[in-house]
């Protein structure tokens, strides 16, 4: 599997490591030294994935991601040093779809890499257009519109989640499911991932995002679609 | 037994009021006694005077109808007489007779002169003046007797409201040093409130400046020195923590990513290459496997460490774990076996999954390298404060009962028995399960396993509203 990757973090040594090393998973590698220049040279010829470094000199990570975030839906993973702080919630706010903690095995961030650009899981059987609200899922042609036409603007990821969801409405999934299915994660995955993301994908689906009347939590179980 | 400052404070504040009212309390009784006395004691004279006279004069004139004469003296007065006429005594009342005056008082009234006794008479213990006035041209004494049952009892009424209020007033002492010792401890009161929040981790907790009290500036001043010392120094360790974890993660990251690149080239590497390739990776992993501990223990210790719990059923966690710690172990092993309790089967744990699992690869990991491999992993009730217990049992020689309570301390390495080929633990494994099974709000030790070797057990609490989700 190819792709090109983008990947912004000031320790040069670590750069050109993982250049060497993505490159060997068959990826083209452009790596940028700070955010102000990682989000250049994406304008300039966008990528398929971004790699973030969270601490960052001059432009942190959580605004290079939002900032990237504006103007693309580009899957973002970013790294940092641990996984037990509020900095990966902080992160997957500011847009990221996935988190990487260093030191990294580079051949499970190719795994994520991979998971990442996968295409949505293709449905046993085509489910067709699911309206809810006055909102249209298409999962075959990626899109996501209201009903007069104008379309929803939602990540690769939250398309995706959002499609698993659809895919068995009035189901509950469970969060390993969502992981598994949207992420490729195993068991043990980080269910923040999911609860972000779901977030997320209420301010975009919901009237009210703090009372949801589509995607709702169930309580110890997971979420569901109701339609 | 020493007593706290309150007790202390309330119990002076208590005797002070006490004594106090004895002393104002029984000066008040005594005036007001001898002042009264000597009201009655002048009064008593003055009628006993005037009586006299009558007395002489009736005598004078030849008049011996002792009886009528005396009670006309009694007549309204509230007392009553005696007469000693020529040795002979004459009384006004039949309780009366020569013998109810005090002899010494009569002896001295015989003798010519007029004297006055207060006492007390005999088992009814009635208080009595008695006036006695020599009446020497008729050759008579006169004795007036007063009761003072009125006296007394306004004494008596006046003794007990004395009392009573010297009572309330070492109450309202007592009360009133409680209430100072309260209010002089409150400031005190806050110093704790603001200790027990700042050894909880609140650091920028202090003590209000500008509300405290005068007296206890320096003791507010110097509180707050203290705890913003100790800040600083806290917040220097852990941002040191933090700048050494990513120093070292760094090169970490550089390393483990270019030996990934080495090692996909493995197949064109010369046996000498490969062999260096294979421990320069072993110990990378090995060495990041410590620096990862190190620096997980480093956050325990600075209490940063934020907790993600999520509500999940217990046997799938630990079906799961296994299966994970037997990928994550360093050499092949052969499975355990896991046996989960049916009473348990569908129980719900709050845990954080990964921290579980890591737990569960720290214990297969220890069992491993010191317990001669895992045997059984079994799952069930837990009687008491946790819901549910989750046990890892080795194959090993056990642990002596006097080393289990250490086996969870840091860098501890027990008697060296059962330990074999390289040690790959960084000697904190064990401590972070504790640490790790703590901030799940669960509990661990070790025990002994049925066949004789070591029984780790994790205990947990259980969500006991969970639905079975199947």
């Amino acid at each position: 599997m190819s792709g090109r990757i983008l990947v912004v973090e000031d320790d040069e040594r670590i750069r050109s490591s993982m250049r060497l090393a993505l490159e060997g998973e068959g990826y083209e590698v452009k790596d940028a030294g700070s955010g102000e220049e990682g989000l250049s040279l994406f304008t300039e010829a966008p990528t398929d994935v971004a790699l973030i470094d969270l601490m960052l000199p001059g432009m942190d990570g959580f605004e290079c991601c939002r900032a990237l975030r504006r103007q693309s839906a580009v899957p973002i993973i970013i790294v940092t040093a641990r996984a037990d702080t509020h900095d990966v919630v902080a992160g997957l706010e500011a847009g990221a779809d996935d988190y990487v903690t260093k030191p990294f095995v580079a051949k499970e961030l190719a795994a994520r890499i991979r998971a990442l650009l996968r295409r949505a899981r293709p449905p046993e059987e085509d489910p067709g257009a699911l309206t809810f609200g006055n909102l249209v899922l298409l999962p075959e042609q990626g899109v996501l519109r209201q009903l007069d036409g104008e379309e929803v603007h939602c990540t690769r990821t939250e398309f995706r989640l959002l499609c698993e969801l659809a895919a068995s409405p009035n189901k509950v999934l469970s969060r390993e499911q969502l992981l598994d299915r949207v992420w490729g994660y195993d068991y043990f995955g980080d269910g923040r991932l999911v609860d972000v993301h779901i977030r997320r994908l209420r301010t975009k689906v919901e009237a009210d995002p703090a009372a949801p009347q589509y995607i709702l939590t169930v309580r110890g179980m997971g979420y569901k679609l109701v339609p | 037994m020493k007593l706290g400052i309150a007790a202390r404070i309330t119990a002076i504040f208590g005797l002070g009021a006490l004594l106090l009212s004895i002393s104002m309390g029984g000066l008040s009784y005594f005036t007001t006694r001898h002042f009264l006395l000597a009201e009655r004691e002048s009064a008593a004279q003055h009628q006993a005077f005037a009586n006299a006279t009558l007395v002489r004069s009736s005598l004078g004139s030849g008049d011996t109808k002792y009886a009528d004469l005396l009670a006309s003296l009694d007549a309204g007065s509230g007392s009553h007489s005696v007469l000693i006429h020529k040795s002979k005594a004459y009384a006004s009342s039949l309780s009366l007779n020569d013998s109810s005056i005090p002899s010494r008082l009569r002896a001295e009234v015989l003798d010519g002169s007029a004297a006055t006794q207060t006492y007390r008479t005999g088992a009814r213990g009635q208080a009595e003046i008695v006036v006695g006035v020599p009446i020497p041209s008729v050759k008579a004494a006169y004795f007036e007797v007063f009761d003072l049952a009125d006296l007394d009892h306004t004494l008596r009424v006046l003794g007990l409201t004395l009392f009573g209020a010297g009572v309330i007033t070492t109450l309202f002492g007592i009360a009133l040093g409680r209430f100072a010792s309260i209010r002089s401890l409150r400031p005190l009161a806050g110093v704790s409130r603001a200790a027990v929040a700042i050894a909880g981790g609140q650091l920028d907790t202090r003590l209000d400046s500008d509300s405290a009290d005068r007296d206890l500036e320096g003791l507010t001043t110097s509180f707050n020195a203290m705890v913003d010392q100790l800040q600083v120094r806290i917040e220097r360790e852990a941002r040191f923590n933090s700048d050494v974890s990513h120093e070292l993660r760094s090169p970490l990251t550089t390393l483990s990513a270019s030996l990934e690149v080495l090692e996909a080239e493995w197949d064109r590497l010369p046996p000498r290459a490969r062999r260096a390739l294979q421990l320069l990776g072993d110990d990378l992993r090995r060495f990041q496997r410590m620096v990862g501990d190190l620096l997980e223990m480093s956050r325990f210790d600075a209490g940063s460490m934020d907790v993600f719990l999520e509500e999940v059923n217990v046997s799938e966690l630990v079906q799961r774990a296994a299966e994970a710690g037997m990928r994550g172990l360093h050499e092949p092993a052969r499975a355990p076996e896991v046996i989960i309790d049916p009473e348990v089967r569908s129980l719900h744990v709050g845990v954080d999954k990964r921290r579980f699992e890591r737990v569960m690869a720290n214990l297969m990991d220890n069992a491993a390298n010191y317990g001669g491999g895992v045997t059984v992993i079994s799952v069930q009730a837990c009687p008491g404060e946790y819901g549910v217990e989750i046990a890892v049992e080795d194959a090993g020689p056990g642990i002596d009962p006097l080393e289990r309570s250490k086996v969870f301390d840091r860098f501890y390495r027990g008697s060296a028995s059962g330990r074999r080929g390289t040690g790959t633990g960084s000697g904190l494994g064990l401590s972070l399960v504790a640490e790790h099974v703590r901030l799940m709000h669960g509990r661990t030790w070790v025990e002994s396993s049925p066949s004789g070797g070591a029984r780790f057990v994790i205990a947990l609490p259980v969500f006991l509203d969970s639905e079975n989700p199947e």
